[in-house]
């Protein structure tokens, strides 16, 4: 395995506000990841410095083991597809692609233009015209279809309608089988995507919470529903994520129970059902946020 | 196919098309509203002759004016639009800041030529036709209308190179640190040409400057705007080449 992305130490401090804080993580070749975080969490302004569009203030960022900032040969094999990326006035659909077509040496312009119809982009509609939907549809195409060996999505999809991100991960599965790269996506929708997963970032207050393989993830953590005796006799001396109490049933979220755990749950009379993603780093997330105030 | 995609001059030259890709700002608009200046200056001067009636006019009525000089402030406007607008889109989609830059001297200074050398051919055809029939002097006036066509075509892209520099500049300001960037910029800039006024007033130096530009050729006074279009150029890649794009 060789590592595509390796940070060290990265920190991004703008005044007294740390966007992003000692930060450490690397991403292997080929793999889909997921940038997961709140709003302001500093997924955006981490991809910025993947990319060399922002600079470090501490740290280390080696990009296809290189220093990606003002590196022509990194930046051709990278593409970066946001959504509040920038368009000149008058600049249309069609020059946009264009533009994408010259910057990047994979472009393959028939599946862009089979990707255009399928979104029903208005390919002569100036990009400020578009809806946020249509837009961010562009930024899905480029991404697609630049065929960059590194691609980075910053949620994509904003404004896309259901149909129109079924139709996203559809061709993002396909195309990722058929033509192997790495992906680091960062989304909102966690269970939506968590289908296209295969390691997980999740960013709190710009540190790194978690960085764990999605598989590993989705065992970890499970709800327990029971007599409400039951439930804390089980929990105590636990990891406990979440807890919620309605008359005398309690249900109670732990993270580290071995399949020998489990049975003993079971046995206790506890009924057991999956965490998704999702819920999973809501719940952390929450808890590191107690954790500090 | 990726070795070739990546050889510097085409990435230059995919800047250069981003820039080209809307024509209209750079290209078209300024020759629309230079003719559109000329037309009304034509039609002052046709409604100054008729207004003289049979009365004679000086030989040298028409010659001065300053129509010509709006392409240079528009010049200004068009490298900080162009470059706001197009770093960052351009740098955002994966080009480097260096690159980026590269493309857009290569724009600028074709645009240079292209406005430098049909400028001094309007000029030309202004003599061939006696100042468009009415002894008007619109592309090139006052103490131009003696210089030969190729002086004209020199000093015209060469002052043209002044603004599109140091308009890169004032961009690339504007770009790093916003509207106060600019405000501070120009408040700089005000303040140097008052100090500058100020010192040479002081020291009783305007008969010198004087003397500098009755002495000094049209192709003189126009070859010193080379190291300052250079020195603008400099300060506009530094500049950028520390700017992020914003989005």
């Amino acid at each position: 395995m060789t590592a595509v992305i390796e940070v060290t130490d990265l920190a991004r401090t703008y005044g007294k506000v740390a966007a992003v804080a000692d930060v450490s993580f690397s991403i292997e070749e080929n793999s889909i990841c997921g940038l997961l975080g709140r709003n302001g969490a500093g997924k955006t302004t981490l991809m910025r410095l993947v990319t060399g569009q922002e600079f470090a203030s501490a740290g280390e960022i080696r990009v296809f083991g290189e220093d990606p900032v003002e590196n022509a040969g990194v930046l051709a094999r990278t593409c970066f597809v946001r959504e509040s990326q920038v368009y000149p006035d008058g600049f249309r659909g069609k020059h946009v692609l264009k533009a994408a077509a010259q910057l990047f040496p994979n472009w393959d312009a028939d599946y862009a233009a089979r990707l255009v119809a399928e979104f029903r982009v208005p390919l002569d509609r100036r990009m400020k015209k578009m809806s946020r939907g249509q837009r961010s549809s562009v930024g899905v195409i480029i991404g697609l279809a630049s065929r960059a060996d590194l691609t980075l999505l910053d949620e994509p999809y904003a404004g896309l309608d259901a149909v129109a991100r079924e139709l996203f991960y559809d061709h993002l599965l396909k195309d990722y089988s058929e033509n192997p790269r790495t992906i680091v996506l960062s989304t909102h929708l966690i269970d939506e995507a968590a289908r296209l997963l295969e390691h997980v970032l999740v960013v709190d207050n710009g540190s790194l919470l978690m960085d764990a393989a999605a598989d590993d993830l989705r065992g970890t953590a499970v709800t327990l529903v029971g007599g409400h005796n039951a439930v804390e006799r089980f929990a105590s001396g636990r990891p406990v994520l979440g807890w919620e109490s309605i008359g005398g049933i309690s249900s109670v979220t732990l993270t580290g129970l071995s399949d020998a755990d489990k049975a003993d749950a079971a046995a206790a009379g506890l009924e057991l059902a999956p965490v998704s993603l999702q819920q999973l780093i809501v719940s952390r997330t929450r808890s590191a946020q107690e954790a500090r105030s | 196919m990726t070795a070739l995609a990546t050889a510097p001059i085409h990435r230059i030259a995919t800047t250069a098309r981003i820039h080209a890709a809307n024509p209209w700002t750079i290209l078209y608009t300024p020759w629309l509203i230079l003719f559109g200046v000329f037309a009304l200056n034509f039609a002052i001067w046709h409604a100054v002759l008729i207004g003289a009636g049979d009365r004679p006019l000086a030989p040298d009525a028409f010659t001065t004016n300053g129509g010509v000089t709006y392409i240079f402030v528009y010049m200004v406007v068009v490298a900080v639009q162009a470059m706001n607008q197009t770093f960052s889109f351009v740098v955002g989609l994966g080009a480097t800041r260096r690159d980026y830059f590269g493309g857009t001297v290569l724009v600028f200074g074709a645009l240079s030529v292209v406005f430098g050398v049909g400028i001094s051919l309007l000029a030309w055809v202004e003599r061939a036709t006696d100042g468009w029939g009415v002894r008007g002097a619109f592309f090139a006036p006052g103490p131009l209308r003696t210089e030969p066509i190729w002086v004209l075509a020199v000093m015209y892209t060469l002052l043209l190179l002044l603004m599109f520099f140091v308009g890169s500049a004032v961009a690339a300001t504007f770009v790093r640190w916003g509207a106060n960037g600019i405000i501070i910029f120009f408040g700089a800039l005000a303040l140097l040409i008052v100090g500058v006024v100020y010192a040479i007033t002081v020291n009783g130096g305007w008969e010198a400057v004087g003397r500098f530009f009755t002495t000094h050729s049209m192709l003189g006074l126009a070859a010193y705007t080379i190291p300052v279009t250079l020195v603008g150029g400099l300060a506009g890649f530094l500049l950028m080449s520390r700017a992020t794009p914003k989005g």
